[in-house]
């Protein structure tokens, strides 16, 4: 072989290094083109099979009817915690599903990062009919008068009650915090069965108790301008110190409820050693195949109303379409046909109270009817987001997934802070965390 | 008072019987507690009382596994990934060692350190990367796709772990073997591999369990049910808050099977392999 000269030698290390760099991208470019035969599907495991099986055979029967042969769709179920990591991969690979369901704030992460398609026209549709959407759901999809993700469903964290618990000593659910607390102390026989089962470690469950608790004593997050941080009030001082009484002074809160991650709560309440949690339906909605006796013996209650009312926390959920959609209308045509009031009604029905309709018209069927849900439309009328009054954003979700108020409520009850000075450092955790957001 | 030699050996002996069963326990007890489980409804899984034995067996989480969820194809789709993975790892890693620790050529130190840091590197590092290339070559949601991913992370090890065993194989047996008329592959596959059997099975166990527990990887490279394995099917037993224990358990008794017989059968030589391989040299 013959020698080559030094520049030689840096032309043909260059043109191999640029060779190798830039091909992956162009193969990912050819390779995103080529796999747009399909229409991808990426839904979001339901906790009862059937109503995966509804949404799924609603699905075909779109696709069939838009002209799509069955191997034209690439329709997937992922369990919760598998969606977003595979997302994530997904879009850094250029290479996202045309439609997935995702849950509350993520919509709105991923409209701020841009790979949301408009879907204004669709929203708009549908808040023309069943009575319209809830204000709140819609207002979850909404950016600047444009709509980037499709309303799927509503749900409140209610206080879900063991009423047999109560109907046996004759008491009524509590309807304010102080009484909360004094129908905790008088039926609870710790150590098997104790009062109030919240999340307190250091998990997303911690921040929506507590924050649900502020809420109730006149205490936000943030301002509607979503730049002013509001933590740190009187209200949230009132709220921590609230939980810390119920956990140190009138010991209606399990111990271990410090280190329970988001099953935590549940398993306390299927396992009959709390009377009262606060947590999404998800809880009633399994035990009707779990434990069909502790079914009929749950109740979903308001939250006891403290010094501002008494004010649920609400979660959402969305259809969002990506940009890179070979068939954007198609993929609107799905999300469209999903949310028709009829098709809806059906997978809602089937959940058996895991999720609501997101419009306001629908709660006038036998289903909705049930004593269970007498309160369910007045909790939605009333409810919140974790934000509120400001939006879901990319800073309320950093706020949650780093736990800042899970910290907070550790330094009282674990560190012994007072509460006062551990909403002082919460409140600049956040402060720090919207100021990075918001300078972009 | 001193003890006599005997009672000390004894003394030595018992704290060392009563260690190991210690052992045992903490191995043995999670293993009891998944089978135990699996065979109890909700109502004692969830109840104030932790019950060692089942109150009320019942087979009901593996009938729901086995008859309602596509248990039996994540399962069949396992076999196929672990068992194609093992195969070719198998013959990539015997060849590729062979010629690092046989063969003159340059770069070959530079290859065999290269190996090392390739299997230092954390798989959740790689996975964004990996999925960009899996996706331009159009090897997502495949199963032959996984089994070309896992390769990345047994081939390099695998040849390592052989690459020492071959090194202690006497070269005058190949020396002996190419005289009298064998070519290399012959020696290799007359003379090395048969005297490095005891590395071969570790090799194939190692490889075998890596792609047979692999769960990040298989979550991010495949979506549909047609192509998951178990370990991402397990995943479907954790909806939202949820978690759904029975059968989550008994899936996950059923999917321990597999390795564990393959370590039953293969015992004596992965034994043989992990102990003689640090001491020839």
């Amino acid at each position: 072989m013959p020698m080559l000269t030094r520049r030689e030698m840096l032309w043909k290390t260059g043109v191999a290094t640029l060779a190798a760099t830039t091909t992956p991208w162009w193969l990912v470019r050819s390779a995103h083109a080529q796999r747009r035969a399909k229409l991808v599907v990426w839904n979001t495991s339901a906790l009862a099979p059937q109503v995966d099986k509804i949404i799924e055979e609603q699905c075909r029967a779109y696709a069939k009817q838009a002209g799509l042969k069955d191997n034209e769709l690439d329709y997937s179920i992922l369990g919760s915690a598998q969606i977003l990591p595979k997302l994530v991969a997904s879009l850094e690979a250029g290479n996202p599903p045309d439609i997935a369901r995702v849950g509350t704030a993520n919509a709105q992460v991923y409209r701020s990062q841009g790979h949301l398609l408009e879907v204004t026209d669709l929203v708009n549709n549908m808040n023309q009919q069943a009575g319209g959407l809830f204000p709140v759901a819609l207002n979850n999809v909404m950016h600047e008068g444009k709509a980037y993700s499709i309303p799927q469903s509503v749900s409140p964290w209610p206080l879900v009650t063991r009423l047999d618990v109560l109907e046996a000593a004759k008491v009524e659910p509590p309807k304010t915090w102080d009484e909360f607390i004094e129908v905790c102390k008088k039926l609870q026989k710790p150590p098997r069965l104790t009062g109030f089962g919240p999340c307190l470690g250091l998990y997303s469950d911690t921040d929506n108790n507590v924050m649900n608790l502020i809420w109730c004593y006149g205490g936000k997050l943030v301002e509607a301008d979503n730049k002013t941080v509001a933590l740190q009030s009187e209200g949230t001082i009132q709220a921590v110190q609230l939980l810390t009484d119920m956990f140190k002074t009138h010991k209606i809160i399990p111990k271990g409820a410090i280190s329970w991650d988001n099953t935590g709560n549940n398993k306390a309440y299927q396992s009959r050693q709390v009377i009262f949690v606060i947590n999404p339906t998800s809880i009633y909605a399994h035990l009707a195949d779990s434990d069909p006796e502790l079914y009929k013996t749950t109740g979903l209650f308001p939250i006891p109303a403290g010094p501002a009312g008494a004010i649920e926390e609400l979660t959402t959920a969305e259809w969002v379409l990506f940009k890179k959609n070979p068939y954007p209308e198609i993929a609107k045509g799905l999300a469209e046909y999903w949310m028709a009031p009829d098709n809806l009604r059906v997978m809602i029905e089937e959940g058996d109270g895991r999720w609501g309709p997101p419009y306001q018209g629908m709660y006038d069927s036998d289903f909705w009817k049930r004593p269970v849900f007498e309160h369910w439309r007045v909790m939605l009328e009333r409810g919140r987001l974790f934000p509120h009054p400001g939006t879901q954003n990319a800073a309320a979700g950093e706020v949650v997934a780093t736990g800042v108020l899970a910290r907070m409520t550790h330094r009282v009850l674990v560190e012994n802070w007072e509460a006062a000075r551990a909403v002082e450092e919460a409140h600049k955790k956040v402060v720090e965390i919207y100021a990075r957001h918001n300078a972009g | 008072m001193a003890l006599s030699m005997t009672m000390q050996r004894r003394a030595v002996k018992g704290v060392g019987n009563i260690w190991l069963f210690l052992m045992v326990l903490w191995t043995a007890i999670p293993f009891y507690w998944m089978v135990a489980t699996s065979l109890k409804y909700d109502r004692e899984i969830y109840g104030f009382d932790a019950t060692l034995i089942p109150h009320q067996p019942t087979l009901a989480n593996y009938v729901t596994i086995l008859y309602d969820t596509p248990y039996l194809l994540f399962l069949r789709n396992s076999i196929i990934v672990a068992v194609g993975s093992t195969i070719l790892s198998m013959i990539i890693a015997c060849l590729g060692a062979y010629a690092i620790a046989r063969l003159n050529f340059p770069g070959r130190a530079l290859l065999a350190r290269g190996l090392v840091f390739t299997y230092l590197v954390p798989t959740s590092l790689l996975f964004i990367p990996m999925f960009a290339m899996m996706s331009a070559l159009r090897l997502t949601d495949s199963l032959h796709g996984l089994t070309i991913a896992y390769l990345g992370f047994d081939v390099p090890f695998c040849t390592w772990l052989l690459m020492g065993y071959f090194h202690s194989i006497p070269v005058e047996l190949e020396e002996a073997g190419l005289v009298d008329g064998c070519n290399r592959i012959g020696v290799l596959l007359r003379i090395v591999l048969p005297l490095a059997l005891p590395a071969l099975v570790v090799v194939t166990f190692f490889s075998f369990t890596h792609a047979w527990n692999e769960f990040l990887y298989a979550h991010v490279f495949t979506s549909s049910d047609r192509v998951r394995t178990i370990t991402t099917g397990l995943a479907n037993f954790m909806t939202e808050d949820v978690f759904f224990w029975g059968p989550l358990m008994a899936s996950t008794v059923i999917s321990a099977l597999p390795p564990v017989l393959m370590f039953l059968v293969l015992q004596r030589w992965v034994v043989q392999g992990l102990t003689l391989g640090g001491v020839k040299g």
